[in-house]
């Protein structure tokens, strides 16, 4: 058995040699549905990496209280892009924040509540800026550093804001407006502080802090009117608290809310799961066109396949006539294909990476490479040589050998 | 005296049902003794083919029994028809069958593939086998670089390489011209005198000669079955497995004197 494992391996690699330009076009249309895999793994991998790392730098002590809208649902997603307030339809309110915050155990609290509004300053104006509403507490949970000033604090709170330093060089033209002023919603605030460039457009609290607002979340309501509070950020005393405090926060707003259990709490790694929408459209668009390119990859596995059956129907005649069995035939051009299909997967994986440091160098992911992904790209490589080889040596198999001997080239 | 190695009875072999139902084989019997040599003449259609084939095993009768070396073989699986074909039978063709792709070494290779023997082994053989041909230093040509008469003895190398039971030519110098015809039929000569069942279909009577035993078939029946040599005097099977080397040297000695 491992001797013919051998010889059709050999047989079929020969084969392969023999026609080398078709076997490599054969390849790529694989390689290139293993590369889209890769790529969307990747780039998918580096994004939970990211938020994973900034939940073990912020420190292990955090709980994450979010919504659970239907924000599955396809519709929501898309609603939520389209609209220009992103509207969910929370149902964590400002006054929570206060009813955790009695908790024991609990040390900080804070709010993330984004809208969208205009900021003008004397020169500028920035018609669709993100405002962050949220507490002092903010700071303690999340230490931001300050390339100028510093965060609000339970002095200045109600006429002072926080900016981020893209949206400092729109605004101002400069990166140290701090002490300037500037219009929202008809009320004047003093910039007390410029965050410093962090490049983590992707983190657990879903906000691009480069380019957004920060502010106090109850003056924000009283100008905009109805907000809705996206996620509550809770620090805890030690890390041993984690799971009786959670609980807690759970049974304290189910009984605040008379019951509504649409909310989850989470703390450590379930934290860093649901990151951006637009990320899941985008990879599941990806997901999808790669789904499509392997299919197409494997019908031209098969194509050529057929054509090699074709193409020599004389020698399948021939080597029935001298001993080779039906499983023998099989065997020989499922190896064939097979070897197409895994040849195309390497190059797929090489093209794959290859794609994903490109995309690294325009982009803030870093590839993400794991032997899980190779593995599984690997087999589905594999998987797609099987589906798509498996016809034609069928039919190679069930070659009459007498008719197969007429066929004389 | 030689044991009998295929015994076939009231073997049928149609084609097509009702209006269109024609017989290529109708109620044939034969049986066939170690050693002969055996020619199948007859006019086309008359079935010579139709039973190279099914002796062969590539080919299945409607109805009738076939013991091949004792086994009946009438109804056995495709698989176990390929062992056996790969064991114990040796095709020749008219058009000679021979891969294009595989180099003359790798072609009278091929049957020991498909009897799991070890490349090293197998390339060994193949050598030796064509070493008697006189071709071996044709070995890592391609088939289409050798003559008809070449290629032809290939593929006779091919049909002995694994030491078969049965060996079935089909028109072998059908192709040929003459002086290749005569040094194919040396070959088949020689193969025969160390013991071979041949059975080889042909249209030309002169090659009758070398023959032991000549079949003449009309309408897939026997017309005339005419043995020239008494089963006593068939030639007993040397055992080749290992000497073939060998008695291939004093073949060649022989000839010299």
């Amino acid at each position: 058995m491992a001797m013919l494992f051998r010889t059709h391996l050999r047989l079929a690699l020969t084969s392969i040699k023999e026609n080398r330009t078709r076997s490599f076009l054969t390849c790529l249309g694989i390689a290139i549905g293993i590369a889209s895999i890769i790529l969307i793994l990747s780039l998918t991998g580096s994004v939970s990496k990211l938020i994973t790392d900034e939940i073990s730098d912020i420190g292990a002590d955090l709980i994450v209280v979010r919504p659970s809208t239907t924000k599955d649902s396809i519709t929501t997603i898309v609603e939520e892009l389209t609209a220009s307030n992103s509207f969910q339809k929370s149902n964590l309110a400002i006054s929570d924040v206060d009813e955790i915050k009695k908790l024991e155990s609990v040390t900080a609290v804070a709010p993330i509540a984004i809208t969208h509004s205009t900021l003008t300053d004397e020169e500028n104006t920035i018609p669709s800026a993100t405002i962050l509403g949220t507490t002092v507490d903010f700071n303690t949970i999340e230490p931001q550093t300050f390339r100028y000033g510093g965060f609000i604090n339970d002095k200045n709170h109600e006429n002072s804001v926080v900016i981020g330093p893209s949206l400092s060089l729109h605004l101002y033209n400069t990166t140290n407006p701090v002490g300037r002023t500037l219009l929202f919603h008809g009320e004047r605030f003093i910039v007390v502080g410029v965050m410093e460039n962090n490049d983590a457009s992707i983190n657990f609290d879903n906000v691009d802090f480069d380019s957004a607002l920060i502010m106090d979340i109850k003056v924000l309501e009283k100008l905009v009117g109805s907000l809705q509070v996206q996620q509550i950020n809770v620090k805890v005393a030690t890390t041993s608290d984690l799971e009786e405090t959670s609980s807690k926060i759970r049974e304290t707003l189910i009984e605040k809310k008379s019951g509504d259990t649409n909310f989850t709490v989470s703390y450590g790694d379930d934290i860093s799961h649901p990151a951006s929408a637009l990320l899941n459209i985008i990879s599941g668009m990806l997901s999808l066109v790669a789904g499509i390119s392997l299919v197409v990859g494997g019908i031209g596995v098969m194509n050529i396949m057929l054509v090699s059956v074709a193409e020599r129907a004389h020698e399948i005649g021939i080597r029935k006539a001298v001993g080779a069995s039906s499983s023998n035939i099989l065997m020989q051009f499922m190896f064939e294909a097979l070897i197409l299909s895994i040849l195309g997967g390497i190059l797929g994986i090489a093209l794959g990476y290859i794609l994903a440091i490109f995309a690294s160098s325009i982009t803030p992911f870093a590839p993400y490479i794991s032997w899980q992904i190779i593995a599984i790209t690997f087999l589905t490589a594999l998987v797609v040589g099987v589906i798509f080889g498996i016809y034609p040596a069928l039919k190679a198999a069930s070659k009459n050998p007498i008719d197969s001997l007429k066929h004389y080239r | 005296m030689n044991e009998e190695i295929i015994q076939i009875k009231g073997l049928t072999k149609r084609y097509g049902y009702g209006d269109t139902e024609s017989f290529a084989l109708k109620d044939f019997d034969l049986t066939i003794r170690r050693g002969e040599f055996i020619m199948i003449m007859g006019p086309s259609g008359c079935g010579k083919t139709t039973l190279l084939n099914i002796i062969g095993l590539l080919d299945r009768a409607t109805s009738g029994e076939y013991i091949l070396n004792g086994e009946d073989v009438a109804g056995i699986s495709a698989r176990r028809k390929a062992r056996l074909r790969a064991k114990k039978i040796g095709f020749i063709f008219q058009n000679f069958n021979l891969i294009q792709d595989l180099s003359v070494l790798e072609n009278v290779a091929l049957p020991l593939v498909y009897v799991n023997r070890p490349r090293t082994v197998r390339l060994k053989n193949a050598s030796d086998t064509l070493r008697r041909f006189h071709l071996q230093e044709r070995e890592y040509y391609l088939p289409s670089q050798l003559s008809g008469g070449q290629q032809q003895r290939v593929a006779i190398a091919r049909a002995i390489v694994s030491d078969p039971e049965i060996i079935l030519a089909d028109e072998p110098t059908g192709n040929l011209d003459s002086r290749a015809s005569i040094s194919v039929m040396e070959e088949l000569k020689s193969i025969h005198e160390e013991g071979n069942t041949i059975i080889m279909v042909t249209h030309n009577p002169a090659l009758t000669v070398y023959a032991t035993r000549v079949i003449n078939m009309l309408d897939g029946q026997i017309a005339t079955d005419i043995k020239t040599v008494s089963d006593q005097n068939l030639p007993q099977k040397i055992e080749v497995k290992r000497t073939r080397g060998k008695a291939k040297k004093t073949r060649n000695s022989r000839r010299k004197r």
